[in-house]
C-alpha cells in the first residue's frame, strides 16, 4: 500500500521495490517477512515473491466464467407463473419487457448490472491479464486502477441473482401467481462467482513487474 | 533471468504437472463437461417433429400449445406456419420422443375447443388455457409419419371409446343435428356427428356412432326415427303431451328399435334412414326397400295450386311414388315463351312397377320409357276433394301424340304430361245447396205446424179423449153378455141347427138335379143374359156415376167440415146408454131366449126338410122354370128401363151438387140435439125394460112356428109359386112402359135440381128442431112405456095364436095369398097401361110448377114445423100414446084372429131365406180353405218369431247391444256432469 501511496505521489524512478529489497510480503495479512521464508509466520499464508500460476488461474476462472454467461443469457431467468399462464424471461428480454412497459429506470439497471458489468469486467480481466505479457497503450498505473475497479464493481452483478432469489421465496402464491428462479439463474450466478474468483486471481504485482521489464529493456 | 546463463547447459528444474498447471483448469474443464453432456442428453431425448396441416389453427401457438394424448401432454407446437400455397396452416409440433413410433398413417389430430351444447359443456379447460391439439391413434406402431392432415372436428369416437359407426340419413320431414343424442329405451348409447348434404341437396346425412357394448343392439333391420322436440296430442283420452327427455327437447334425439327379427350384423359405415316417427319407421319395415329410387320429372303448363311435395304419384290407382319437389321453370328456347312452368320432380320406387323386387332404376325408365311410347302421360287430378289436394296420376291415353321421355343430360328424364283432371267440386256442391235453398220449406214448416196444431186441437178435444173409454167400458159390457152361459151355448144350438140345414141342403142339391135335368140351365142361361144386357145397361147408366161420385166426395167434404165432434160426443154418451141397455138384466137374458129360438128353428128346418121333398115330388120344378123364364123377360125389360138411368144419375148428379150446397150443417146440430133427445129416451126405463118384453115376444114366436111346422102348408105354397110366376110374367110385359116413365122422372129431376131445395132443408132443420122438442116431451118419455105395453099385448096375440089353432088359417091365408097372386097377375095386366098413366102423371108432373110446389111444401113444412111447435103437437105423443093404446086394444082383439095374411108373407120370406143359406152353405168349404190358408200363414209368421230362430237371436243381440251402448253413453254423460275438467285432463 505505501507503493501505492507513493506511486501516487509520483516518483516511480527512485522507488525500491521490497523484491529489490529481498523483501517479500504476506498477501494475507501484510506482513512483510525477509525471502525465502515458506510461509508467513504470522497468518500461516503461503509466501511467494510473484504467484507463477496466477495467470493460469485467472485465464481458468476466466474460461468458466464465461461458459457460464452464455446460457444465463439464452436460457430463462424467472418463470412467472399466474393463475393461468407462465412466461419465462431471459435477463436481456426482461429487460426490453420492462422498457416497453414503462419502466426504463428499473430496465436500465438490471441491463447494467447483469449486462454491462459482466461483460465490462470479461473484457477488464482478459485485457489485464495479457497486459502481462505484453507493453499496453494504458500505464501501470491506470492498468492498476482497472484492476481495482474491476474486482471491486465485479460483486453488484449478483444483485440480479439476488432479485431473483428474493422474488422466487416472496412469490409462491400456490396457484394464483409463483415465481420460479429458471436455469439461467443459476448460471448467472456462477458466471458472477467465477469472474470474481478470476479478478481475484489476478497477480497485480505482475503489472508493476511488467513495467519494471519494459523499464529495464528500455534502459 | 533463466536466460541469462547461456552457454551453461544448466538443465532447469523439471517441475511436476501440478505445480506447473493451475488446478483451476479444471473447473472450465468440468464446466464444458457439463456443458456437453446436457446437450448430448436433451438432444439424444428430442422427439421427432410432426407437422400437421389444419385449415385453421386458431388458438393454437407456438411454444405453448400443446399436444395432448389421454389428456396427457406428448408434444409442443414449435411452429406454426403455413403451407407452400398458403392454403393451409402447418403446426409443428415437437413429439415425445417415447410416443414417436405409434405416430403412423392413421394418427388423426384435431384441436379441441370449448364446446357448449345442450348435451353439456366440453373443452372447459382450455377456455383459460388455451385451446391444445388432441392426438387420436391405436396402440400399434406402424412407424412415424411425419405429415399429418389434421380433422377440422373431432371425430365421433373419443380416444377410449369403441362403438359401431353408422351413417344416418334424414328423410324429408327430419332434420339431423350435430352431437344429437341416440336413445335406446331412454339410454344414451350413440350420437350423432355432423350433418352433411349429399348428392344434389335433397338429403342429409350424418355420421353416428352406436357404444359398445350397445352396438349390438342394430341389425340391418334396425329403423331409426326422430324423437327430437314433444308431441303434444290432444284427442278423446284428453291432452298428452309427450317427450322423451328434456335434453332431446332441446337439441332433439334418434331413437331406434330392431322391428323385425332376421337382420344382419352391419358393417361400419351401413346407411340408416332416420324416419319422422315411430309408426312411419315401423310400416317402413314393410313398404321400403333398399334400392334406390328412379328420379324423373314432369314439367306441367298448367296451374298447379295445391300440388305439394309429398303428394302421392299413382300409375293405375297404385302408389309408385311421390312428388319431391316442386319448382318454376322458364325456358323460352324450349317452350317459346316466358311463361312460368312448373317441374315436379318425382321420385319412383322402381320396385312397386311390378317388374320384380330387384329391377334397378334404370330398367324402371326403360319400362316407362317403353309404356310413354304407347300413350303413357303424367297428369294432375284431384286427390282429395275436401282439401282440393292433387297428385299426379300416369295414365295411358289411347290417343295421344306421339312423345318420348325426355333425357337431359344434367337433369332427371321427363315425362311428358297431359292436361289436367280436376273436379270442380265447389261449384257442383255451390249449386246444389244453392237449389235447396230455393225449397220453400219455410212455408211447408208453417202448413206442417198449422195442421199439427189443428190436428192437436181435436185429439185434445175432450169429448174425444172421453169416447175411447165408453167405447171400452162397452166392450166390457158386451164381453159380459158373450161370457154369458147362454151366449157359450149358442154355438151349439147353431150346430144342431146347421145338421138340419145339411139336411136340407141334400134336399136340395137334388132338386136342383131335377132342374138340370129339365133344361133348367139354359133357360137360366137366357135370364142370365138379359140380367147381363140389363147390367151392361146398368153400366151404361154408370158412366155418370164417377160424376155424381164426385159431388158426393164433394158434399162428404162439406159433411166433414161439419160439427161432428158435438155429435161425437153425444153419440158417445148414445153409446154409454146403448151399454147400460145391454147391462140390464133383461139384455143379458134376451141369448137365452135366442137360444131357444134356435132350438125352435131346428125343428122348424127338419119340417122344411120334409116340405122340401114333398116339393121334389112334386111337379113345383117346371113351374118354377116358368117363373124363372117371366123373370127373364122381365130382366129385359128392366135392361131396357134403364136405358134412360145415365139421364136420371146426370141429373141426380145435380141434385147432389145441389144438396152439397144445401146449409145442412143446422141440420147435423139439430140432429146432434134429435140424439141427444134419442139418448134420453134410450136411457128411459121404458127403453130398458123393451127387452124383456121382447124376450117375452120370441118365446111366444117361438111356439108360433113350433105349430106351423106341424101344419102342410107346401101345396098350397107351390100354388102361390105358381101365382108369382104368372106376376112375375105380368110384371115384365108392365114394365115395358118404364123407360118412359124413367124419362119421365129424369125431367122431374130435372126439376127437382132447379127447386128451392134450401128453404126446404132449413124448414126440415126446424122440423127437427121440433121433432127434438117433442122427442124431449115427457110423454115421448112415456112412450117407450106404452109401446112395452104393445109389445106385451102383442105377446099376447101371439099366444092367443098359438092357443087358438091359428095355423089352419094360416094356411087358409096362403091360399087366399095364392088367389091374391093370379088376382096380382091379372092385376098386372093392367100396369102397362098404369104405367103409361103414371108416365102421364111424372110427364104431368114435370110440367108442373114444382116451385110453387115447393114453396108450398115449405110452407107446408113451416106450417108442420109451427103445428109441431103448437101444444097441441106436444100432446101429439099423448095422443099417440092413446093410439098406441089402442093398437094395442086392436092387438088384443086380433087375437081372434085375422093375422094370418102377415104371417104368411113371412114365410115365403123364410123360404128364401133358406135358399140363400144354402147357396151360402156352398161357399163354406172355400171359405173355411182360405180362412185355414190364412191361418197357416199367420202360423209360419208366428214361427218365425220363436226365442229360437236365428232372427230372433240377432235382434235380441243387437238391442243389448244397443242397450249396452245406451249404457255407456250414459255413464259417460254422468261422468261429463260430475268433472267437466276430464274432458281436458283426460281422466
Amino acid at each position: 500500500m505505501q507503493l501505492v501511496g507513493m506511486e501516487i505521489t509520483g516518483n516511480s524512478e527512485t522507488i525500491l521495490t521490497a523484491r529489490e529489497a529481498g523483501l517479500v510480503a504476506c498477501r494475507r495479512c501484510a506482513r512483510v517477512w525477509p525471502q525465502g521464508l515458506a510461509e508467513c509466520g504470522r497468518c500461516g499464508a503461503p509466501l511467494v515473491s510473484r504467484d507463477p500460476k496466477s495467470l493460469q488461474r485467472v485465464w481458468g476462472w476466466w474460461i468458466a466464467g464465461l461458459m457460464c454467461y452464455i446460457p444465463a443469457n439464452i436460457y430463462p431467468m424467472l418463470q412467472t407463473r399466474t393463475l393461468f399462464t407462465t412466461s419465462e424471461d431471459t435477463i436481456v428480454g426482461g429487460a426490453i419487457s420492462l422498457a416497453m412497459y414503462g419502466s426504463p429506470g428499473i430496465a436500465l439497471v438490471i441491463l447494467v448490472a447483469s449486462v454491462v458489468i459482466p461483460i465490462g469486467k470479461f473484457i477488464g480481466i482478459a485485457f489485464l491479464a495479457l497486459s502481462v505479457r505484453k507493453p499496453s497503450m494504458l500505464s501501470t498505473r491506470h492498468r492498476h486502477g482497472l484492476y481495482e475497479i474491476v474486482e471491486y464493481i465485479g460483486r453488484w452483478s449478483m444483485i440480479d441473482v439476488f432479485v431473483v432469489a428474493i422474488l422466487a421465496s416472496l412469490v409462491q402464491l400456490s396457484v394464483v401467481a409463483s415465481i420460479n428462479p429458471g436455469p439461467a439463474s443459476l448460471t448467472f450466478a456462477l458466471s458472477v462467482v467465477f469472474t470474481m474468483l478470476s479478478a481475484q486471481s489476478f497477480d497485480s504485482r505482475l503489472i508493476w513487474d511488467q513495467d519494471k521489464r519494459s523499464k529495464d529493456t528500455a534502459a | 533471468m533463466n536466460d541469462a546463463a547461456p552457454n551453461v547447459p544448466i538443465k532447469p528444474v523439471r517441475r511436476s504437472l501440478r505445480e506447473r498447471f493451475s488446478v483451476v483448469w479444471l473447473i472450465p474443464l468440468v464446466a464444458l463437461l457439463i456443458a456437453l453432456g446436457v446437450a448430448w442428453t436433451s438432444y439424444s431425448e428430442r422427439g421427432p417433429l410432426v407437422i400437421i396441416a389444419f385449415d385453421s389453427a386458431s388458438g393454437v401457438k407456438a411454444g405453448e400449445t400443446e399436444l395432448r394424448y389421454r389428456d396427457i401432454t406428448v408434444g409442443l407446437v414449435e411452429k406454426v406456419t403455413f403451407s407452400p400455397s398458403l392454403e393451409k396452416v402447418e403446426v409443428l409440433v415437437r413429439l415425445d420422443k417415447d410416443i414417436e413410433e405409434y405416430v403412423d398413417g392413421d394418427a388423426k389430430f384435431w384441436v379441441v375447443r370449448p364446446e357448449v351444447s345442450a348435451r353439456g359443456i366440453t373443452g372447459l379447460d382450455t377456455v383459460l388455457s388455451g385451446v391444445f391439439i388432441e392426438g387420436l391413434w391405436d396402440t400399434t406402431p406402424f412407424g412415424f409419419v411425419a405429415y399429418h392432415e389434421g380433422l377440422a372436428d373431432a371425430p365421433l369416437l373419443r380416444v377410449g371409446e369403441t362403438g359401431r359407426q353408422i351413417v344416418l340419413r334424414a328423410t324429408e320431414n327430419t332434420t339431423l343435428a350435430e352431437n344429437t343424442p341416440i336413445l335406446f329405451k331412454g339410454i344414451t348409447v350413440g350420437r350423432t356427428g355432423k350433418p352433411r348434404l349429399v348428392g344434389d341437396g335433397t338429403e342429409s346425412v350424418a355420421d353416428a356412432v352406436i357404444y359398445s357394448p350397445h352396438d349390438t343392439l342394430i341389425s340391418s333391420s334396425t329403423r331409426f326415427w326422430d324423437i327430437s322436440g314433444f308431441a303434444f296430442k290432444i284427442g278423446a283420452g284428453g291432452a298428452e303431451l309427450d317427450f322423451s327427455s328434456l335434453a332431446s327437447l332441446i337439441s332433439g334425439g334418434v331413437t331406434f328399435e330392431t322391428v323385425v327379427s332376421g337382420g344382419v350384423a352391419v358393417a361400419d359405415g351401413y346407411t340408416f334412414e332416420v324416419y319422422e316417427d315411430e309408426p312411419t319407421a315401423r310400416s317402413s319395415v314393410f313398404s321400403d326397400s333398399s334400392g334406390p329410387p328412379l328420379e324423373v320429372s314432369v314439367i306441367f303448363s298448367e296451374n298447379v295450386s295445391g300440388l305439394a311435395a309429398g303428394a302421392p304419384v299413382e300409375l293405375a290407382g297404385v302408389r309408385i311414388g311421390e312428388v319431391k319437389g316442386l319448382r318454376g321453370l322458364v325456358d323460352e328456347a324450349r317452350f317459346g315463351d316466358t311463361r312460368v312452368r312448373l317441374l315436379a320432380s318425382l321420385s319412383i320406387r322402381p320396385e312397386r312397377l311390378g317388374l320384380g323386387d330387384a329391377i334397378t332404376p334404370d330398367e324402371a325408365l326403360e319400362f316407362l320409357a317403353d309404356r310413354v311410347r304407347e300413350g303413357l302421360r303424367a297428369r294432375l287430378a284431384t286427390a282429395s276433394i275436401l282439401t282440393g289436394g292433387l297428385k299426379i296420376e300416369l295414365l295411358l291415353l289411347t290417343n295421344a301424340s306421339p312423345a318420348e321421355i325426355e333425357r337431359p343430360a344434367d337433369a332427371a328424364p321427363i315425362i311428358p304430361s297431359t292436361l289436367a283432371n280436376i273436379k270442380d267440386v265447389a261449384a257442383t256442391a255451390e249449386g246444389v245447396l244453392k237449389r235447396v235453398n230455393e225449397l220453400p220449406i219455410e212455408e211447408m214448416l208453417a202448413n206442417v205446424v198449422s195442421f199439427l196444431e189443428s190436428a192437436k186441437n181435436l185429439i185434445g178435444n175432450e169429448e174425444l179423449q172421453r169416447a175411447p173409454a165408453e167405447i171400452v167400458g162397452l166392450i166390457e159390457e158386451a164381453r159380459g153378455v158373450i161370457g154369458s152361459e147362454q151366449v157359450q151355448a149358442l154355438p151349439e144350438g147353431i150346430n144342431t141347427l146347421m145338421t138340419s140345414l145339411t139336411g136340407a141342403t141334400e134336399d136340395l142339391r137334388v132338386v136342383l138335379e131335377k132342374l138340370n135335368e129339365a133344361d133348367a140351365v139354359n133357360r137360366l142361361m137366357a135370364a142370365v143374359d138379359s140380367a147381363g144386357t140389363a147390367a151392361a145397361g146398368v153400366g151404361t147408366s154408370m158412366e155418370g156415376v164417377p160424376d155424381l161420385i164426385a159431388k158426393i166426395d164433394a158434399l162428404a167434404a162439406k159433411a166433414t167440415a161439419l160439427p161432428v165432434e158435438d155429435l161425437l160426443a153425444q153419440a158417445t154418451e148414445l153409446a154409454t146408454s146403448a151399454q147400460g141397455i145391454l147391462g140390464s138384466d133383461s139384455a143379458q137374458a134376451l141369448p137365452e131366449n135366442v137360444n131357444t129360438l134356435l132350438t125352435s128353428l131346428t125343428g122348424t128346418t127338419d119340417e122344411l126338410q120334409t116340405v122340401l121333398t114333398q116339393i121334389k115330388e112334386a111337379d113345383t120344378i117346371n113351374r118354377l122354370l116358368a117363373a124363372i123364364d117371366s123373370a127373364g123377360i122381365a130382366a129385359t125389360e128392366v135392361g131396357t128401363s134403364l136405358q134412360g138411368v145415365p139421364d136420371l144419375i146426370t141429373k141426380i148428379d145435380a141434385l147432389a151438387a145441389k144438396a152439397t150446397a144445401l146449409p145442412v150443417e143446422n141440420l147435423i146440430s139439430e140432429a146432434t140435439g134429435l140424439v141427444t133427445s134419442a139418448r134420453e129416451l134410450v136411457a128411459s126405463d121404458g127403453t130398458k125394460a123393451l127387452p124383456a118384453t121382447l124376450n117375452a115376444a120370441l118365446q111366444d114366436l117361438q111356439n108360433v112356428i113350433a105349430d106351423i111346422s106341424g101344419q102342410d102348408g107346401v101345396a098350397r105354397l107351390l100354388a102361390t109359386i105358381d101365382a108369382a110366376g104368372v106376376a112375375a110374367a105380368d110384371v115384365g110385359t108392365s114394365l115395358q112402359g118404364v123407360p118412359d116413365l124413367i124419362t119421365k122422372i129424369d125431367a122431374l129431376a130435372a126439376k127437382a135440381t132447379e127447386l128451392p131445395l134450401e128453404n126446404l132443408v132449413t124448414e126440415a132443420t126446424g122440423l127437427v128442431t121440433s121433432a127434438q122438442e117433442l122427442l124431449a116431451a115427457d110423454t115421448t118419455k112415456q112412450l117407450p112405456g106404452n109401446l112395452n105395453a104393445a109389445l106385451q099385448n102383442l105377446q099376447g096375440v101371439i099366444t092367443e095364436i098359438t092357443d087358438q089353432n091359428g095355423i089352419a088359417r094360416l094356411l087358409a091365408t096362403i091360399d087366399e095369398a095364392g088367389k091374391a097372386a093370379t088376382t096380382a097377375s091379372a092385376s098386372f095386366e093392367g100396369v102397362p097401361a098404369l104405367v103409361e098413366q103414371i108416365s102421364a102423371v111424372a110427364a104431368t108432373a114435370n110440367e108442373l110448377p114444382l116451385d110453387q110446389l115447393i114453396t108450398e111444401l115449405t110452407a107446408v113444412v113451416d106450417s108442420a114445423n109451427v103445428i109441431l111447435g103448437t101444444d097441441g103437437a106436444k100432446q101429439l105423443p099423448e095422443s099417440l100414446n092413446a093410439a098406441l093404446a089402442q093398437i094395442e086394444a086392436v092387438l088384443a082383439e086380433l087375437r081372434a084372429g085375422g093375422t094370418v095374411q102377415n104371417v104368411n108373407s113371412t114365410l115365403a120370406s123364410t123360404a128364401n131365406a133358406a135358399n140363400a143359406v144354402a147357396r151360402a152353405s156352398e161357399d163354406l168349404p172355400g171359405l173355411v180353405r182360405r180362412v185355414n190358408g190364412l191361418i197357416n200363414q199367420a202360423a209360419t209368421t208366428l214361427a218365425s218369431f220363436d226365442g229360437k230362430s236365428a232372427i230372433n237371436r240377432d235382434i235380441r243381440a243387437a238391442l243389448l247391444e244397443v242397450q249396452r251402448a245406451a249404457a255407456s253413453v250414459a255413464s259417460l254423460t254422468r261422468a261429463l256432469e260430475r268433472r267437466p275438467n276430464s274432458i281436458i285432463l283426460g281422466r
